[in-house]
């Protein structure tokens, strides 16, 4: 009963005027960003995070939550209309949504897109609501050795979930906390890494800078060499019989929506998950269970709503470990969970306790984006196309100029400028040898808060590790740090795995 | 042969392992001009995480060179070029066009290099009139000091131009 009433004053405070007009318009936004090829929420979050810092933060997390969430939408546009992810998170919309347009029934992909999208979020922004006030009470029990407990658990997932090459995994989490340790020592006091010793690097470096280096100035690089500026659009008629015709077309997918809506946000709240494998697993899954199994990719509107239920859903549950343990589930908020700290805020369970409006604000916003950005989504298509017909080599040095006013109005120096473009250029470069560059930024914005937690922790031990292991103690802490080494160690047993399971099959 | 088809990913892979690997060391030597030790009576130097973190990143690009050396990376038997020759004109001009952007930020300001750099980026890359051009080239810096200067208030870099503002904030804020 109290979480509906927190519930409902939450819906409140997202009705009001300033709440409730950054609403409509970050889900506009998110819709745009996530419509063009290359920008995804990650990009949009963190290229327009600077121009939050004169809003109230509740504001501030609406609006943003709202770029991304508009973002998750927009995907598909481009997956179904070019055949180019609008982001990584809409790859598997491509699989089918782009053989429908190219049979001539792209309004029933884009509608399943959209419907798929509203059942996926509207369905975890419920479990959203009814796990979010258990587990930030079990957290609020946390001290310093859980909390840095939880942060070596979410690098560790970067390992043992990322699936990537694991000693570049782990290089990109050790760059990104080394890149925290720049600036002032906080408990000793001393400057470290000081280089040339550039005043500019005492005051540390700014996760802003390395999020818009490597997600806007970087991905900009990337999409630019992939699309050489040239796009293919499919043809659309819009009408009322299409339309019909098209939500029709969705009575057969409610597998996959169930699929989508409860995979994607459990799969978003680990924290190396995120949007892009929860698609990518309902549309596997959804494939594998389905009658029709062998008919997916050639245009299936199953095939659509399962990875876009899904990378929804994903992107609501990924907010649940931001704002209850303080440890995001995706790129996206990790970059949000930076903001909070720019905006004074400290994320973990104390903002139920300290901020209810703020989190609550949020959680009612959510089911407020979902419908107004279900109805902007159909109603614009239209305009979607127009701004897809825009070419990159116009788009781009928008984006340019978004990033280089975005990297220097947080701190007001072109100290923070150079390093965007460093940061941009090696993201470019590292990401084309398949570094990941997300647990980076993960680390850059936790690399504060673990080294404070573990300092914290071994003052209390006197210097002993052995406080993160101890069971009679600290059982949660250590129960964490057991399941984060055996995250660790995970990958080495993958081709013994695989050797032993080949071996059993061939015998 | 162009230079493009020369670097290819595998010798990409190879000397990207090594400028981090450098990287890495340089790091270690940094952070040990601070007490790097670790006891219980002083606690943690100012200097032992980022020397440690940089070890574990020395340690991860050794790996990755093993791997390379083993064959055992896609990487390492991929002889396609690093970079297409059409894709690095887009890429080449890209960059340098922003470095000469921020260089000229400090210098001439931020409105007028912008005005600079989106009428060389558009004229370069994309088939607009001279009209388009010249008319977005124009119009961006000025939203973009409305937004900054006028809604966030927060003043951008304006080099030598400065004092052609003037008149601009004494219409702002009178």
């Amino acid at each position: 009963m109290d979480v509906f009433i927190l519930l409902l004053e939450g819906i409140f405070v997202s009705f009001e005027p300033l709440n409730l007009g950054l609403l409509i318009f970050g889900c506009l936004i998110g819709l745009f960003v996530g419509a063009m090829p290359g920008l995804g929420s990650v990009n949009g979050v963190a290229i327009l995070i600077p121009i939050t810092f004169i809003i109230p933060p509740t504001a501030a997390i609406i609006f943003l939550a709202a770029v991304y969430y508009g973002a998750m939408y927009g995907g598909a546009i481009s997956s179904v209309m070019l055949g180019i992810p609008g982001a990584s998170t809409a790859v598997a919309t491509v699989f089918d949504g782009r053989p429908l347009a190219v049979k001539g029934e792209a309004m029933t992909a884009l509608t399943a897109a959209a419907v798929g999208s509203f059942v996926g979020g509207t369905v975890s922004v419920i479990l959203f609501t009814l796990f979010a006030p258990p587990l930030a009470e079990v957290a609020l029990r946390f001290n310093a050795p859980e909390t840095f407990a939880l942060m070596v658990m979410a690098f560790a997932t970067f390992v043992g979930l990322g699936g990537d090459d694991v000693p570049k995994t782990i290089f990109s989490i050790l760059i990104g906390l080394a890149l925290s340790t720049i600036g002032l020592d906080l408990i000793t006091g001393k400057p470290r890494l000081i280089f040339f010793n550039i005043p500019g690097f005492l005051h540390g470096i700014n996760f802003l800078v390395l999020a818009i280096g490597i997600y806007g100035i970087g991905e900009m690089l990337w999409t630019l060499e992939e699309t050489k500026g040239k796009v293919q659009m499919s043809k659309l008629s819009v009408n009322m019989k299409e339309v019909g015709r098209a939500f029709g077309a969705l009575k057969k997918t409610i597998m996959a929506m169930n699929i989508g809506s409860f995979l994607g946000f459990f799969v978003g709240i680990l924290p190396a998950a995120g949007a892009t494998p929860a698609s990518l697993m309902s549309y596997g899954i959804t494939k594998q269970l389905s009658k029709n199994s062998k008919e997916f990719g050639s245009g299936v509107p199953a095939g659509v709503v399962a990875p876009e239920c899904a990378n929804n859903s994903a992107s609501t549950g990924s907010m649940l470990p931001m704002l209850t343990l303080g440890i995001p589930g995706s790129p996206t908020t990790a970059i949000l969970l930076g903001g909070m700290i720019l905006w004074g805020l400290t994320p973990g369970p104390l903002l139920f306790t300290q901020e209810p409006e703020f989190v609550w604000g949020l959680i009612g916003s959510l089911y407020i984006a979902n419908f107004f950005t279900l109805v902007l989504n159909i109603a614009l298509i239209p305009a979607f196309l127009m701004v897809l017909r825009i070419p990159f080599a116009i788009l781009a040095p928008v984006i340019f100029v978004l990033c280089v006013t975005g990297g220097y109005a947080p701190t007001q120096s072109l100290h923070d400028v150079w390093l965007m473009l460093l940061f941009g250029f090696a993201g470019y470069i590292l990401r084309k040898l398949d570094y990941p560059v997300a647990p980076a930024v993960l680390s850059i914005v936790l690399g504060p808060l673990a080294e404070k937690a573990l300092r914290q922790s071994l003052i209390l031990s006197d210097g002993s590790m052995g406080i993160f292991f101890d069971m009679a103690e600290k059982p949660i802490a250590a129960i964490i740090m057991y399941i984060a080494i055996v995250l660790l160690i995970m990958p080495a047993f993958g081709p013994l795995y695989r050797k032993y399971f080949k071996k059993a099959q061939t015998t | 042969m162009s230079i493009t088809n020369k670097i290819t990913v595998k010798r990409a892979e190879i000397a990207v392992a090594v400028i981090l690997a450098l990287c890495s060391i340089a790091l270690m030597i940094k952070s040990a001009e601070n007490r790097i030790t670790w006891n219980a009576e002083e606690n943690m130097g100012a200097g032992f995480l980022p020397f440690y973190l940089s070890l574990g990143m020395l340690i991860c690009t050794v790996l990755t060179i093993i791997k390379f050396v083993l064959k055992r990376s896609p990487q390492s038997k991929d002889d396609s070029p690093f970079i297409e020759a059409e894709a690095f004109k887009y890429i080449a001009v890209t960059i340098i066009s922003l470095v000469i952007l921020v260089l000229a930020i400090g210098y001439l300001g931020i409105y007028f290099s912008l005005i600079f750099f989106l009428a060389f980026y558009l004229r370069y890359f994309s088939s607009k009139s001279i009209l388009f051009i010249s008319v977005f080239s124009l119009i961006t810096p000025v939203l973009t000091f409305l937004f900054f200067e006028w809604l966030l208030k927060i003043p951008l870099p304006q080099g030598i131009s400065e004092p052609l503002f003037y008149p601009v904030y004494d219409f702002m804020y009178s």
